[in-house]
């Protein structure tokens, strides 16, 4: 209809003035506020609307004759290929149905988006034109997917695939509430979790959905007023089908705005029934695993610590026996090996007892002092000589607080343990002191200084981190786990303090310190419940199965024998005395005798020296208390095994008693089970005090054909016990394997000590100073003298007491016959068992010197026995102390008294020293004893050396305390 | 003996049926193990006079004490308390042990926690006071006590 020429003229015929013949088409098209475009078939612009023109900002020219898609191309700002296409396919949409279509909004640029009507103009079957309105349109949405746009599949509008969405979904129940949470929409998950079909649930309110309780306390209501407030809420709870089964649902609700009003909640549901039961299996099982593990740990603590005391108690057993050096060495290997598994093994279980915080700290008295000495005496005697000790104890330490004393020494030994480890030379110093004091408790500092090889300072961060071991070289030239200190740090902070480390300032090597709060002991209550506890706690020892099968034997035992021992009571109390009466009668006993105080028991003793097996002894009683009833008694030379009663449950009480020569102790109220063990091993266990050498011997002999004093297992179980109370302090109260001469003259050496109260410490200190052998001298003695019966054969020790070579191979008296000729030839008769061959007994001097000699080397051969007892020598020191008293001091006192009996004992001293402990005794003993048992003519010099001793330990003691006080540079605090 | 089990001093009940209950106030294992030395159950000719022996032995004590608290003899207190404290610790008698301690400590002029106490005074005004106590605990025990030994006769 309109003709090609009037369509190249379109400026001209936009001017035409109107009144033009026929109807001014041209103008109408022109000025009819529409932006048109008329394309030819082949889609080329013809003719452009005004409208079009200025609206597009283009020239007629410049658009005029262009092909469509070209010129939209350019025209586009971005281009838009994807809106070109949507427009293209809607042309061809338009053409190929022969109806008008309208595209989707198409950006032109940022600010314009258009909306076009397309409308093929057709002649019969000819498409003769094509008109392009365009409108203005809504800013897209979907133009701004740009190369995304195929996203939209033809026939899909957005509405339509969220509605799909969220119609298809499964697995999540989801639907809108209107604003008072009635349903609105049910999609196919929530059909499916909840169990109501669309149909039932519309217009119903989501609080069917919820159980009893929640509805009790209007759980509905409240997510939607939180859910209002905040925009959102989640919950996790019970939530019912229809059918009633429930399920665990994991809720979120939305508040639903649109355009600014509010119009009703979007609820989610997702069932996580599964996730929740996964959830509680995964912590039944994790719980039942800690139980498992905690099972596992509490068993194997006592599965593999047991065995391992079974081993290493016989690997001590061996070494007691006659080796070759080379099997020595093997067996020290293992030994020490064996030591170490032991730490490490002990170290992870504390560990992981630790982690799991089931380590407890338990409160009972604690004597920082004497844990610090005992300690320190146990480490040092692990040290070469090189190494000196210093104690520095502050005068403000309290005597006992309130604690764990267990894990005291716990974090003390490792420190000092390390200390020991890592200082080749020079000195190691352990200070307490009280950092800081309140009205219930101490903050008590303990330091340890050495002059080790100190720590790298890319270490030191990492000192208290678990399994750390800065040595890590791959030679290993220190063993260990590396949990030491981090159980120390773990120990510490339960015991309310801290730990660390700094490099000691004077000098290379370390300080570590640490510190634990202390309560401070208040009342009365406080010390009866703890002494109510130490009292359980002893009562479960000893009824532990082990044990008590072991009293109900020795109970067995005595019975046979009771009736024809002969036992003294000393004892004010009428009541106590019934009691104890009582008790012995219940055991058998019937030859009973009483003394109500100490003078009468004193007189009794003295007027029959062998009269009595046992007494009894009450320490504290009118008249004469028990200690100087015993002092008075052993100055009458009678060796009858003498029994302390006190009610003192202190610790510290009993090495006082044994001080005053007694042998042991049972804590008041006498307890039968601890009765019957004391009375078994001084009756039955213990070789008669009236006996000779020879009969003892003999007797030995005849019982023990072969060896085998305490089995392993016993041995274990004493380790074990030791070890775990803090190397033993109590030992003496366990039954004990049977103590024998050797453990008498172990226990001079260890009475020495624990005569020094003071300082008990000095002693030691004193001897690692100054005499080269010191150490391994006061270690002997302790380690043999834990191994009871070997005592006695002859060659199964070579270490000498420290104490006599010095003192004794001085002055030589020339040994001539006279009155101990008896004391001699039993001396010889013992010397020639000994040394398995007949040596006259005036050769001794000569033998003498080349053997003191060898004296040192042989203790050094033994090195690795040191460390192997350090954890029981302090129990074993005291366990020793039990045994000081009756049978050893006296014959080292002769010793100072009677040159003769002293040359016996050096010589028989540097021959066989362990045996020779004993030998020290016997020979005198016998002697002395002979007249007791009438088998002899009583040398009159030795009858009077019987009856000297009580000075001469007098003076003996004097002058070993002098000797510390001597030392002013170890306790220069 | 079971007589003394349907009282409402038994605490629990333990495997130990044949042992009665005296409470906190004293240590039933010694005291048990005391009984155990009677012959026999019907006739407790060992523990019936040993007990009785001791409140005996405890009035006798308390006079003495009396007598010392009026001379202010803390001395003698001291050790007068230490005496009973044996024999009541002997029998398991804790309560009494426990009072014993503190006229014995006191009489040492130290207070219970082993700090001293320097006024002379102040000791003999706790110890009268720990007397008195030690006294109506030591009355109230013999009365349980008798009851006991009475139903076992």
């Amino acid at each position: 209809m309109f003709q090609d020429p009037i369509m190249h003229q379109p400026s001209g015929a936009a001017h035409q003035p109107a009144g033009h013949a026929g109807p001014d088409l041209d103008l109408i098209f022109d000025l009819a506020p529409l932006s048109v475009l008329i394309l030819s078939p082949a889609w080329r612009i013809r003719r452009a609307s005004s409208r079009f023109l200025s609206v597009w900002r283009v020239a007629a020219e410049d658009c005029l004759g262009q092909e469509l898609l070209p010129f939209l191309e350019r025209k586009f700002q971005p281009p838009r290929p994807a809106h070109l296409a949507h427009l293209t396919s809607i042309i061809d949409d338009a053409i190929a149905s022969r109806a008008e279509r309208t595209t989707h909004p198409i950006n032109a640029s940022a600010a314009v988006s258009w909306k076009i009507r397309v409308i093929p103009v057709f002649n019969r079957d000819e498409l003769v034109s094509l008109v392009l309105e365009w409108h203005d349109g809504p800013r897209s949405t979907l133009p701004e997917i740009d190369q995304k746009e195929e996203l939209v599949k033809p026939g899909l509008s957005t509405d339509e695939a969220f509605r799909i969405l969220v119609q298809a979904v499964k697995d999540y129940a989801i639907f809108l509430l209107d604003t008072k949470g009635h349903i609105v929409t049910w999609n196919t998950g929530a059909e499916l979790l909840k169990g109501y079909k669309r149909e039932d649930i519309i217009g119903k309110h989501f609080s069917v959905f919820y159980g009893k309780e929640d509805l009790d306390i209007k759980k509905p209501q409240m997510e939607l007023e939180i859910c209002m407030r905040e925009g959102r809420v989640e919950d996790e709870g019970w939530r019912y089908r229809k059918d009633g089964s429930r399920f665990w649902a994991n809720v979120v609700i939305t508040a639903v705005y649109k355009d600014g009003v509010h119009v009703g909640f979007g609820k989610v549901t997702r069932d996580l029934t599964e996730r929740k039961s996964a959830e509680s299996r995964l912590i039944a099982a994790y719980e039942e695993s800690e139980k498992l593990k905690s099972d596992f740990l509490a068993n194997m603590s006592h599965e593999i610590r047991t065995p391992m005391h079974g081993m290493l108690s016989a690997c001590t057993l061996l070494l007691d026996t006659p080796l070759s050096a080379r099997q020595r060495d093997i067996v020290n290997i293992m030994d020490e090996s064996g030591q170490v598994l032991l730490q490490v093994i002990n170290d992870i279980l504390d560990y992981s007892k630790l982690a799991s915080g089931s380590f407890t700290i338990n409160s009972d008295i604690v004597g920082i002092t004497s844990i610090v000495t005992s300690v320190v005496r146990g480490v040092q005697t692990s040290l070469p000589p090189s190494v000196h000790f210093e104690l520095f104890l502050a005068p403000e330490l309290p005597r006992s607080v309130q604690g764990d004393p267990l894990r005291y020494r716990q974090i003390l030994q490792n420190i000092v343990g390390n200390a020991a480890k890592f200082t080749d030379k020079g000195s190691i110093r352990v200070r307490a002191s009280v950092q800081s004091e309140d009205d219930v408790s101490y903050l008590v500092l303990t330091e340890v200084t050495d002059t080790g090889i100190g720590v790298p300072e890319s270490a030191q961060a990492s000192l208290f981190t678990p399994f750390m071991q800065f040595d890590t070289t791959t030679t290993k030239q220190y063993k260990g786990t590396g949990l030491g200190l981090s159980i120390a740090k773990s120990l510490t902070e339960l015991m309310g303090g801290r730990i660390g480390y700094r490099p000691n300032p004077d000098r290379h090597g370390s300080v570590f310190w640490f510190t634990a709060r202390f309560k401070k002991i208040k009342t009365l209550e406080q010390m009866a419940n703890w002494k109510n506890t130490s009292t359980a706690a002893r009562s479960e020892r000893q009824s532990t199965p082990a044990l008590d099968s072991e009293v109900e034997e020795l109970q067995k035992e005595l019975r046979i024998v009771s009736s024809i021992k002969n036992l003294l009571v000393v004892e004010d109390n009428l009541i106590n005395q019934k009691v104890i009466l009582g008790m012995l009668r219940s055991l058998g006993f019937r030859n009973v005798g009483l003394a109500s105080n100490g003078l009468e028991a004193v007189r009794m003793v003295r007027g029959k020296p062998a009269a009595y097996d046992a007494v009894l002894m009450d320490v504290s009683m009118p008249v004469m208390d028990g200690q100087q009833a015993t002092k008075e008694i052993r100055a009458g030379g009678v060796l009858v095994p003498i029994i302390a009663m006190t009610a003192y449950a202190l610790k510290g009480d009993r090495e006082r008693c044994l001080e005053y020569g007694m042998n042991d102790y049972i804590a008041k109220p006498v307890d039968k089970k601890r009765l019957i063990s004391v009375l078994g091993k001084w009756l039955l266990r213990t070789t008669d005090y009236r006996k000779n050498y020879e009969q003892r011997l003999a007797e030995f002999r005849r019982q023990n054909p072969v060896l085998v004093p305490a089995t392993p297992g016993d041995e274990a179980k004493q380790f074990l016990f030791d070890v775990t109370n803090g190397a033993g302090t109590q030992s003496a109260e366990e039954p004990k394997s049977e103590p024998s001469p050797l453990r008498a003259a172990d226990g001079a050496v260890a009475g020495g000590l624990s005569s020094q109260v003071a300082n008990p410490a000095a002693e030691s200190v004193e001897d690692s100073q100054t005499m080269p052998t010191g150490t391994a001298a006061t270690e002997g003695p302790n380690r043999t003298g834990d191994r009871g019966q070997q005592i006695e054969e002859p060659t199964y020790d070579l270490k000498t007491p420290e104490f006599k070579t010095s003192e004794i191979t001085l002055p030589l008296p020339v040994l001539e016959s006279n009155p101990q000729a008896g004391a001699v030839e039993e001396a010889k008769d013992f010397t020639d068992i000994a040394s398995d061959g007949p040596r006259p007994p005036t050769d001794g001097r000569a033998e003498e010197s080349s053997r003191h000699t060898k004296a040192p080397e042989l203790t050094q051969d033994l090195p690795a026995e040191t460390s192997s007892q350090q954890a029981g020598t302090v129990g074993e020191a005291n366990g020793n102390c039990n045994l000081a008293s009756a049978e050893p001091r006296l014959p080292i006192d002769e010793r100072v008294e009677e040159p003769n009996c002293d040359i016996k004992t050096a010589e028989m001293t540097q021959d066989l020293p362990p045996v020779t402990s004993k030998q020290q005794a016997s020979p005198v003993q016998e002697a002395k004893e002979k007249p007791d048992t009438a088998a002899a003519g009583p040398p009159p010099a030795l009858v009077q050396c019987s009856v000297q001793p009580s000075d001469s330990l007098g003076k003996n003691t004097a002058s070993q305390s002098v000797d510390v006080l001597e030392q002013p540079s170890l306790f220069p605090e | 003996m079971r007589g003394i089990d349907d009282r409402s001093l038994r605490q629990d009940e333990q495997e130990i049926d044949d042992m009665p209950e005296f409470g906190d106030d004293v240590d039933n294992e010694l005291f048990s193990q005391i009984l155990e030395m009677d012959e026999s159950e019907e006739d407790r000719d060992f523990s019936a006079p040993l007990v009785l022996n001791f409140f005996e032995q405890a009035e006798e004590t308390f006079a003495k004490m009396q007598e010392a608290l009026n001379a202010k003899n803390l001395e003698s207190l001291s050790s007068l308390g230490h005496f009973l404290k044996g024999s009541s610790a002997t029998l398991g008698f804790n309560k009494i042990r426990d009072g014993c301690q503190i006229i014995q400590q006191y009489g040492h002029q130290l207070n219970v926690d082993g700090t001293p106490e320097t006024d002379p005074a102040v000791c003999l005004k706790r110890i009268a006071e720990a007397l008195s106590t030690v006294q109506a605990d030591t009355a109230k025990l013999e009365k349980v006590m008798k009851k006991f030994f009475s139903q076992t006769e």
